[in-house]
């Protein structure tokens, strides 16, 4: 059994292509506040990647990233 | 866009310091060399599309001459509001990043116009190095190219969801080609080209289907091509980005660098990285165009221009074009996979910025900037009356698919690569 996200915000990045979905999530990050959890779908796999790796250089935190057939799904903590 | 660990004493100190490293002699002369005749002032989409004083390109290094004269010149350092009146150095600085990044794309259009040559764009990209030195860059482009120098030195934790992520794309291209021998080969050795996608999926998949087709020796490169650090003007990260892949290909003892389509990361790896190691690269760099068009002439791909009836045009990226000169090898690919071809005009060497050039596509909030400049392209775009827009690149992609939706051109934006894919025989 996984334990459900709660998230303050969803954001649909489906169709768009990187580094787009990269640029929609740092902007979206940007306007929370620390603390509180971001979610999103897309459809582009290099999200995959991306995703990861612009958490790693900023330093907000990866809760979790899944692929769901074609759909990905992520969910991203403001730390700070 | 400003770190907070850079004080304000601190801030001024640097940019004067590269200030005076970066215009050298050459630079300097296209800033004394100016005369304010005002011939380039049409050839900027930014004037074109908004035509105001700010926009022209004289008016951007002369914000550039000013803080020059602050710093360098000995009246100016006693005296630095007679360099622009009721305005402090720190103010000017700011005003000047955000020119450098929003108000102009480097695409060096204004420089065929110049009379001597004065290249604009030269000035705006020491204009960004110093911004991006002071912590005024936009943040946006600094993260990009922090996860693409992350990746690297994460390379075992991303590798295996890279490859289980080709895994996936390789059952697509095994689908279109409805063969399972069809492959994508990651990292092997041997194979005589080095592709370097970018990070979607849309620069992998068309690709692989079209060298699969050629039987080309060919690898699939672990990092993508783009490097952000190239809009920042950060040589020190550029390089580092870029040799990610110089070393891939040394690794794999490739013959050739093949670059997707990409403006920025052709011209990079294709000029700029040979003078960052001071020496010639020992493989040839081309873009996945001039392959293609190889194709093509060779009769290794055989495309039906039935396949595409529908009006279809060719936007040139300032980086492949202007700055690469590939024109033709994307018109001949077009026309063999497009039966009803149209030109915008100008075209080539003259063709218009699309308004999202040098990064800017990536920042959010200086979207209605971009989206104002690109109303010279809507308008040349629309006069075509095509349906099908193509462009080699990336930036130019986001930004004229944006364009379609703000000025409602009704048109759908699409990669040489994959016009190719949709018109195989
Ligand atoms: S054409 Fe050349 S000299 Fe004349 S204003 Fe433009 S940059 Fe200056
Ligand atoms: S380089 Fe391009 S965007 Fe910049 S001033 Fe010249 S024409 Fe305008």
């Amino acid at each position: 059994m996984t334990l459900e996200i709660k998230s303050d915000q969803t954001i649909n990045l489906e169709g768009l292509l990187c580094p787009i979905p990269v640029v929609k999530v740092s902007q979206a990050i940007k306007n929370m506040a620390v603390g509180g959890v971001l979610e999103a779908t897309a459809t582009d796999p290099g999200v995959l990647l991306d995703i990861p790796a612009w958490v790693k250089s900023t330093g907000n935190e990866l809760l979790s990233i899944k692929k769901e057939d074609k759909l990905i799904r992520f969910f991203i903590k403001r730390t700070k | 866009m400003n770190s907070p660990t850079k004080t304000k004493q601190n801030k001024l100190i640097i940019a004067k310091e590269m200030l005076g490293n970066l215009v050298d002699r050459r630079v300097l002369t296209a800033l004394e060399v100016c005369v304010r005749c005002g011939i380039c002032t049409e050839s900027c989409h930014y004037y074109q599309s908004n035509p105001k004083i700010e926009h022209t390109p004289y008016y951007r290094a002369e914000l550039v001459r000013r803080l020059y004269r602050r710093f360098f010149d000995p009246v100016g350092r006693v005296f630095p509001q007679w360099f622009g009146a009721g305005e402090t150095t720190e103010d000017l600085l700011s005003k000047l990043a955000e020119t450098a990044f929003s108000s102009c794309t480097l695409c060096q259009r204004c420089t065929l116009a110049c009379p001597f040559g004065v290249e604009t764009a030269e000035i705006m990209r020491i204009t960004r190095s110093v911004a991006t030195a002071t912590g005024n860059a936009p943040d946006i482009l600094v993260e990009l190219a922090n996860a693409a120098i992350a990746k690297e030195e994460n390379a075992e934790l991303f590798r295996d969801i890279y490859l289980d992520q080709i895994k996936d794309l390789e059952k697509e291209v095994q689908d279109i080609l409805g063969s399972s021998k069809a492959r994508i080969p990651v990292g092997e050795k041997g194979a005589r080209m080095l592709y370097v996608p970018l990070a979607g999926a849309h620069t992998i998949v068309p690709q692989a289907v079209l060298f699969n087709i050629a039987q080309e020796s060919w690898t699939l490169g672990m990092f993508e091509a783009s490097n952000y650090a190239v809009f920042l003007a950060d040589g020190v990260k550029a390089k580092h980005i870029a040799e990610r892949i110089t070393k891939e290909a040394e690794q794999v003892k490739a013959k050739e660098i093949i670059i997707a389509e990409c403006g920025h990361a052709y011209t990079t790896m294709r000029w700029d990285v040979p003078k960052w190691r001071g020496s010639p690269l020992p493989f040839k760099v081309r873009s996945i165009i001039e392959v293609l068009d190889e194709y093509v002439r060779e009769g290794r791909l055989h495309l039906d221009s039935a396949q595409n009836s529908q009006p279809t045009t060719y936007h040139d990226s300032c980086n492949l074009g202007r700055k690469g000169g590939i024109f033709e090898e994307p018109r001949r690919v077009i026309r063999a996979a497009a039966s009803d071809y149209r030109e915008m005009t100008p075209n080539r060497l003259h063709s218009y910025c699309c308004g999202g050039g040098s990064g800017l596509v990536a920042v959010e909030e200086w979207a209605d900037i971009r989206l104002q400049a690109g109303k010279l392209k809507a308008e040349q775009i629309r006069q075509t009356g095509a349906k099908i827009v193509v462009t080699s690149c990336d930036n130019c992609r986001h930004q004229i698919k944006e364009l379609s939706e703000r000025h409602d051109l009704g048109i759908e934006v699409t990669s040489v690569s994959e016009l190719a894919v949709k018109s195989l025989a």
